[in-house]
């Protein structure tokens, strides 16, 4: 595994020009004239950006594999459209998903943290499922037919583009500070050895809270603004386990622990699924499941870490092709 | 309600019970010899749902011996997965998340392949059994549940003779215990894998064939059994069989009795939340407390 | 010298087994206290329960006169308790360096600014300045001895429990540690010391604990508890007491 710290000199400037630059081209790609369509499918990626990233920094940072992500995405999702159908203004009512979702991380991870990783993993699809049955059969939420969102005025795209892109670049911005901090640091001793980390003065659960906490609250905004872009969510989805499935293959894929993996599996994940959904239903899926079978046996670093792996060859084959022009 | 009713749903409870029983078996049997948390479990009991399907339409096969059938077939094509995939992943005494996310995403695949060839919507095994029931004076006891259970029951006591009184289950219940010293005493412990995963599968598969002539299925159809078949593990404790028993008496009886204070919609809900009570109180299930009570002896 | 570290009385069951049965005894202050015994005599039990990875079955422990019985630990290192581990344990997934980082933020200290001067300052005390950068897997067994006790000492412990720190090192490798931990003494640290190497022990201690069966079989200067009959038979059998 890599060592979690940020290397010093040039890489660093790279690096951030490169978010920068990325930042700037989604930015201004809207306006451009992009066609509508393209601007959903960059919406779409740019929530799962939000819900990679979160998810990422506790199942891979921290090393505890949550299947059951849809509860925070689920409660963010209801809670922003009774708030705005309410008369809150949307960002007020994107906080408040953040604040609520927050509050069930507490609630999930207090008796579920004390499992180690299986028997965690398992927990976590017990909990979503029960709560996805839950609001199925609760009618004022709309129970299984949903619950629709009456927002006044003329539906502008830009303008949930533009927030999803914000909210995003708050997630990658979170997640590259703790990848340098030291906070970081203590997950990384967390994942590996939880014992370990202990004897030196980490607290276990503390920080186990702490880092579900900051994930659950990133992934409840984005569900908030996915339920005011589709201004119509029923628990099937938002709750549904496929979508928990799809919260954490995304970052896997990528490469979980790092910055950019979950970023990069997010806007993969967004575009294929499109293509494919249209033509396979199930075949993303399929694809997926095979693709998860690869990674986890071939290259458990995802895309970004393969990517790694790539560019050491390049250099290596560069630097023997140096030194035999020099012989 | 009157007495016949309680008892009625006391019957119905155990032939519900003996079903889940099978249906989990194989989950603890993998996961006690490999430590391995098998979610295609759920992707192979909706496999042999299917499996049993196409032999009754196909072929007119009857289902409960389509699902006897179903136990090789089964147990070869675990077999073969585990020579594919399982054995490539590293196992140790514990758990671990690779193999874990490995299963995922075999269950991934399966679910999905179950999409792409029969389509998503409902399938049911209808025969004339379907809808009789039998009567013993008061009781009364629809017929399929009663013929499902006996083949559950039997192979569970099959199961339970194999690893009383031969070598393999003897084997078995040696790397269960201590995986390191099973291969020092010469237990060849990954062709023991091998088998034993293909057991675990096989009777995935009969499982359910036997489960998709009491319930209509969709290639979705093993998640639901899937986490009951966790909490029975949870609740009998992760290595024990008559544990697993126990923890599927216990989580029948929950659900069959539910239907007395909830509203059905809410059925699914008991299972997932007794898998989270279950882990949390009891990490070590049921088998574990009475284990805690000799420990501090 | 009042007693820093107190164990009165201290069980432990496993399973029906006992692991510690009635292990009393006290380290004062500034020493280099030696627990010896022969394996499976309870000396890690005994080191993890102190620590706080453990909790026993039944008995006391006081560090600083406080209850500490049950304590995580965490707890253990923000009050001045460190332990290094017999088996090593390092973050793999780290340089050396950045253990020392996150041992030194979580740590009693919890220093803020200074951070890089402390790091530094620790790993050339603990002749590690030269791999502060590499990977900590790739240290040699030596080397990660040396981590685990930066790791301590980044703690700013009062109280110091080294687990066979010179067990798997030469002899050259083992001065290199004793004198370092000569020197942590000297800065004030007590230090509870684990060890099967008798010319270490013999070397370095004010006094020794001897256990022998979970029990506690004596205590003394080591000169005394070397030439002991019943340490002698505990370790060698009848015959050799003789």
């Amino acid at each position: 595994m890599k060592a979690a710290s940020v290397p010093m000199g040039r890489f660093l400037n790279y690096r951030v020009a490169a978010w920068g630059a990325t930042l700037i081209v989604l930015g201004i790609l809207p306006w451009g004239g992009i066609s509508p369509n393209l601007t959903r499918l960059l919406f779409t990626s740019l929530v799962w950006v939000i819900t990679s990233v979160a998810w990422s920094l506790l199942g891979g940072l921290t090393g505890q594999v949550s299947f059951g992500f849809a509860v925070f995405y689920g409660l963010g999702a209801y809670t922003a459209a009774m708030g705005i159908n309410a008369g809150l203004d949307p960002l007020a009512a994107f906080a408040i998903s953040g604040v609520v979702a927050a509050i069930a991380s507490l609630l999930i991870g207090l008796p579920t943290f004390r499992l180690r990783g299986p028997y965690f993993a398992i927990a976590t699809i017990g909990v979503s499922e029960a709560v996805r049955v839950v609001m199925t059969n609760l009618s004022f939420t709309g129970g299984a037919s949903g619950y629709r969102i009456a927002e006044h005025g003329t539906f502008r795209p830009l303008e949930h583009y533009y927030t999803a892109l914000g909210v995003a670049a708050l997630a990658v911005g979170t997640s590259a500070w703790v990848h340098q901090s030291k906070f970081g640091l203590s997950l990384l001793a967390v994942r590996e050895d939880e014992e370990a980390a202990a004897d030196i003065g980490v607290n276990p659960l503390k920080t186990k809270l702490l880092v579900h906490l900051l994930a659950a609250t990133l992934t409840g905004i984005a569900g908030g603004v996915y339920a005011r872009y589709a201004a119509f969510i029923h628990p099937d989805g938002v709750f549904g386990f496929q979508t928990s499935v799809a919260i954490l293959l995304m970052p896997i894929i990528g490469g979980a622990v790092t910055v950019a993996g979950p970023v990069i599996g997010a806007f993969v994940y967004g575009f294929v699924q499109e293509e494919l959904v249209a033509a396979f239903p199930q075949f993303h899926l399929l694809l997926y499941g095979a693709l998860l079978i690869v990674i986890i046996l071939f290259e458990p670093g995802g895309v970004v870490g393969w990517l790694g792996k790539l560019w050491a060859w390049v250099k290596r084959t560069r630097r023997k092709s140096a030194l035999a022009s020099v012989g | 309600m009157d007495a016949a009713d309680y008892v009625n749903l006391i019957v119905s409870a155990l032939l519900l019970a003996g079903i889940y029983a099978a249906m989990s078996v194989g989950m603890t049997i993998v996961y006690g010899v490999m430590k391995i948390v098998n979610l295609a479990h759920a992707g192979f009991l909706m496999l042999g749902a299917y499996f049993v399907l196409e032999l009754y339409e196909r072929l007119n096969i009857d289902p409960l011996l389509g699902s006897v059938l179903a136990f090789p077939v089964f147990l070869v094509a675990g077999m073969l997965v585990h020579w594919l995939l399982v054995r490539r992943v590293p196992v140790s005494d514990q758990p671990t998340l690779a193999s874990l996310l490995l299963m995922f995403g075999l269950w991934l695949v399966l679910q999905n392949l179950g999409y792409l060839i029969w389509g998503n919507s409902d399938r049911s095994i209808l025969t004339p059994r379907t809808l009789s029931s039998i009567h013993f004076g008061p009781i009364t006891v629809p017929t399929v549940r009663l013929l499902v259970f006996i083949p559950a029951v039997c192979s569970l006591g099959l199961l339970e003779l194999v690893l009383r009184k031969t070598w393999y289950g003897r084997a078995v219940r040696a790397l269960m215990q201590n995986r390191y010293a099973g291969r020092l005493t010469g237990i060849p412990v990954e062709k023991m894998a091998r088998l034993t995963f293909g057991v675990g599968i096989g009777f995935a598969g009969a499982a359910g064939g036997l489960l998709a002539q009491l319930y209509s299925f969709s290639p979705d159809f093993g998640r639901g059994f899937l986490l009951r078949s966790f909490v029975i593990i949870v609740l009998g404790g992760l290595e024990s069989f008559w544990g697993a028993a126990a923890g599927a008496l216990v989580l029948a009886l929950v659900e069959t009795f539910s239907i007395l204070v909830l509203p059905a919609g809410y059925q699914p809900a008991i299972a997932f939340s007794l898998l989270v009570v279950a882990l949390v109180l009891f990490p070590g299930g049921i088998a574990g407390i009475f284990a805690k009570k000799r420990r501090w002896a | 010298m009042p007693s820093l570290l107190l164990v009165d009385r201290l069980n432990k069951y496993f399973a029906g087994l006992a692991a510690l049965k009635d292990v009393s005894f006290e380290v004062e202050e500034g020493q280099i206290c030696g627990l010896i015994g022969p394996n499976g005599a309870g000396k890690t039990t005994l080191f993890s329960i102190i620590a706080g990875s453990v909790s026993p079955s039944s008995g006391l422990i006081t560090y600083s006169g406080k209850d500490v019985t049950r304590w995580k630990s965490f707890q253990a290192v923000r009050a001045g308790v460190a332990r290094t581990h017999q088996v090593t344990r390092p973050f793999r997934s780290m340089t050396t360096r950045q253990n020392v980082e996150v041992a030194l933020h979580f740590g009693r200290s919890n220093a803020r600014g200074s951070d890089a001067r402390q790091v530094a300052e620790i790993l050339e005390d603990v002749g590690l300045g030269h791999m502060a950068d590499k990977p900590a897997a790739s240290l040699c067994v030596g080397d990660q001895k040396r981590l685990e006790l930066a790791r301590t000492l980044a703690a700013k412990p009062k109280l110091l429990l080294c687990d066979e720190v010179c067990s798997g090192l030469t002899e050259t490798e083992m001065n290199g540690v004793l004198e370092l931990l000569r020197r942590i003494r000297e800065r004030g640290v007590t230090i509870l010391y684990v060890e099967h190497n008798m010319r270490a022990i013999m070397s370095t201690c004010d006094q020794v604990v001897v256990l022998n069966f979970g029990q506690k079989l004596t205590e003394g200067p080591p000169l005394k508890i070397q030439n002991d009959p019943a340490v002698i038979e505990a370790y060698l059998g009848r015959t050799a007491a003789a």
